[in-house]
């Protein structure tokens, strides 16, 4: 079996109480979108914040390229968590700038990138605009662009597509399937709308209680993902 | 990329974001108002305050000889008189009792009332007696030319002796102490309000996806420092650009120390307290719930000032020896027991290296709450969370 760029390995987490993952494991391939379903508190967020590194699993491992993944690779992730969170007086520009270079990118390169980003996602004209002077839909563009500006390795993204009109939902979905593809990252996406996971990504995962209950190339889930995620969901 | 360069990152962002803050700006412009506004009545009411105007009511001969003389006197008592004639001397009496003027004199002698200026009796009293004494000294045979000068003798030579260096410390020590506690709580809560709202926007959690917690925390304290430094920067150069021109105000040449002193220990106090309030901060998520967190920092400041007061009463005393090596106080004592030359060079090193010990221990104590409490969101921690968080 080829080795897969991203491994998660029998992850355990509790919370106090509440059980939050309780043994996961799946693998996501070099430019492979891999998207996960599940219900509010199934585990989606904390899976992700595993693998971010901002918490510690209690057991289980992430493996990068087949050893454990370590401080500098997670720096090469580009993040989109479920809870967005930009700086909302620091202006577009600037804010993209700076988290390339807080991951590490030098300065010109930063503005070239920021730029060549503001331009695909359509926001080039706010540049100069502080980010809570743009709309929501503009702000989550600006959102996935911090994400991308840093040209990751491996991107994870938590519900990347939600409060997104149809045409917002086409326009970053097009942008990110097409970087996606033309540099092979793997990527790692929530969300809870199956019809998205379906139309962008090729495995899926559904997730229920702290399990993957069911994962698989898309079109190796026989009858309709819906069918497959009620039926998964319901125990 | 190494372990610097994200925490100069983060500074940088802190400092150009607060420059170009309104609130901030708002803040500077208020301050230096204030400031220029004391400046500016500080010298216009200062310097020699004119003579005070005193009135006089007087009756007879002998009241308008004293007078004269007096007239000729005023200017070295600081006074101004503003002399009436009365028809009689129960009118210049009655003068006094309706307040109409300060005193009166007449042939039975001075009358004021009762609040009389010391300045305006010793004024009369000692024109009376010159007088009387040069009509004494004329009926001896003297020539009114020599009695006159028998009663204007030289003047005493008089000079100013300096007291000893470092006893006139005193007052800049508590000014510095009270600058230092005002700036410290004002940086500490700039560095907690800053730390609570990139909680709360949620941005922290990118941020953090990026750089370690002590690198976000150091570059926090570090860019809000520099900000507060560039306002004070500022407002003392407008203070002390219209004050130093008008000659009211000089800076003995022994002072340089002293700033020197206030500037190290301000700084190494600031960065004490500082990631302190970044600690705390971090156990909220909105800035409403900062005040139970930040509240044992702020007991431990005020109480820290009020103990540097105490200390700096008697600073060779046991309690300013002790508070030298202890961080919360240090830095409020230190440079006002240098200031008043109390100051031994072996307690200066220790202390510094006491000050930059537990701001080394800080620094990681306040990372590792830092760390465990920045993405927890919703009720704030308690301080008793915070301790077990900082174990684990």
């Amino acid at each position: 079996m080829s080795e897969k760029a991203l491994e998660l390995e029998d992850l355990h987490k509790r919370y106090e109480e509440t059980v939050a993952l309780d043994g996961v494991s799946f693998a996501v391939g070099d430019g492979e979108l891999f998207g996960f379903v599940g219900p509010n508190g199934a585990g989606k967020t904390t899976l992700m914040r595993i693998v971010l590194g901002v918490l510690a699993a209690d057991s289980g491992e992430v493996r990068w390229r087949g050893a454990a993944i370590g401080a500098e690779q997670r720096r090469r992730i580009g993040y989109m968590p479920e809870e967005r969170g930009l700086y909302p007086k620091m202006r577009v520009g600037e804010q993209l700038v700076f988290m390339a270079r807080l991951h590490g990118v030098e300065e010109a390169a930063a503005r070239r990138e920021a730029d060549s980003w503001m331009e695909r996602l359509g926001i080039a004209e706010r540049a100069e605009e502080p980010v809570e002077a743009l709309s929501l839909g503009n702000q989550q563009r600006v959102q996935l662009a911090v994400a991308l500006v840093h040209k990751p390795d491996l991107l994870v993204l938590d519900e990347p597509f939600s409060g997104l009109d149809p045409d917002g939902v086409d326009a970053l979905g097009e942008a990110l399937t097409e970087e996606v593809r033309r540099r092979r990252i793997p990527v790692v996406f929530s969300s809870h709308q199956l019809d998205l996971v379906e139309r962008f990504c090729d495995s899926v995962g559904i997730i229920a209680g702290g399990r993957l209950v069911a994962s698989g190339r898309r079109e190796e889930i026989k009858g309709s993902l819906a069918e497959v995620y009620r039926e998964a969901t319901r125990r | 990329m190494n372990g610097r360069q994200p925490i100069w990152l983060v500074a940088r962002r802190e400092l150009s974001e607060g420059l170009r803050s309104r609130a901030w700006r708002a803040s500077l412009v208020v301050q230096i108002l204030v400031v220029a506004v004391i400046a500016v009545v500080s010298i216009a009411s200062g310097g020699d305050d004119g003579p005070s105007e005193r009135k006089l009511a007087i009756h007879g001969a002998a009241a308008t000889q004293i007078e004269a003389k007096a007239s000729g006197a005023e200017a070295d008592y600081g006074i101004r008189l503003e002399v009436r004639r009365e028809p009689s001397a129960a009118a210049a009496l009655l003068a006094v009792r309706d307040e109409e003027v300060d005193a009166a004199l007449t042939g039975a002698g001075l009358a004021t009332g009762p609040d009389a200026d010391p300045a305006l009796v010793a004024l009369l009293q000692n024109s009376a007696a010159a007088v009387a004494s040069e009509a004494r000294l004329r009926r001896a045979g003297l020539s009114p030319q020599q009695a006159r000068e028998a009663l204007e003798p030289r003047p005493l030579r008089t000079t100013v002796v300096q007291p000893p260096e470092g006893e006139g410390g005193e007052g800049l020590a508590y000014l510095g102490a009270l600058l230092l506690y005002i700036a410290i709580i004002s940086f500490g809560y700039a560095v907690a309000s800053s730390v609570i709202s990139e909680k709360s926007s949620r941005v922290v959690e990118i941020v953090l996806s990026a750089i370690r917690p002590e690198q976000l925390l150091s570059g926090k304290v570090l860019g809000n420092g520099l900000l507060g430094l560039i306002q004070i920067g500022l407002i003392a150069l407008v203070g002390l650009g219209i004050a130093l021109p008008s000659g009211e105000i000089s800076l003995p040449d022994s002072t340089a120390e002293t700033v020197v002193l206030v500037f190290v220990y301000f700084v190494l106090g600031y960065v004490f307290y500082g990631c302190a309030f970044a600690a705390a901060a971090s156990l909220v998520s909105r800035q409403e719930d900062s005040q139970s967190t930040t509240m044992p920092i702020l007991v431990l400041l005020i109480g820290g000032y009020l103990l540097a007061n105490a200390a700096l009463n008697q600073p060779d005393g046991g309690l300013a020896t002790i508070a030298t090596f202890l961080p919360p106080l240090a830095p409020m004592v230190v440079p006002g027991r240098a200031a008043q030359g109390e100051l031994a060079g072996w307690e200066l090193l220790l202390s510094l290296a006491v000050m930059v010990l537990a701001i080394l221990l800080i620094v990681r104590l306040a990372g590792r709450i830092y760390e465990r409490s920045v993405l927890r969101f919703g009720a704030p921690l308690t301080l008793r969370d915070a301790a077990r968080l900082a174990r684990r």
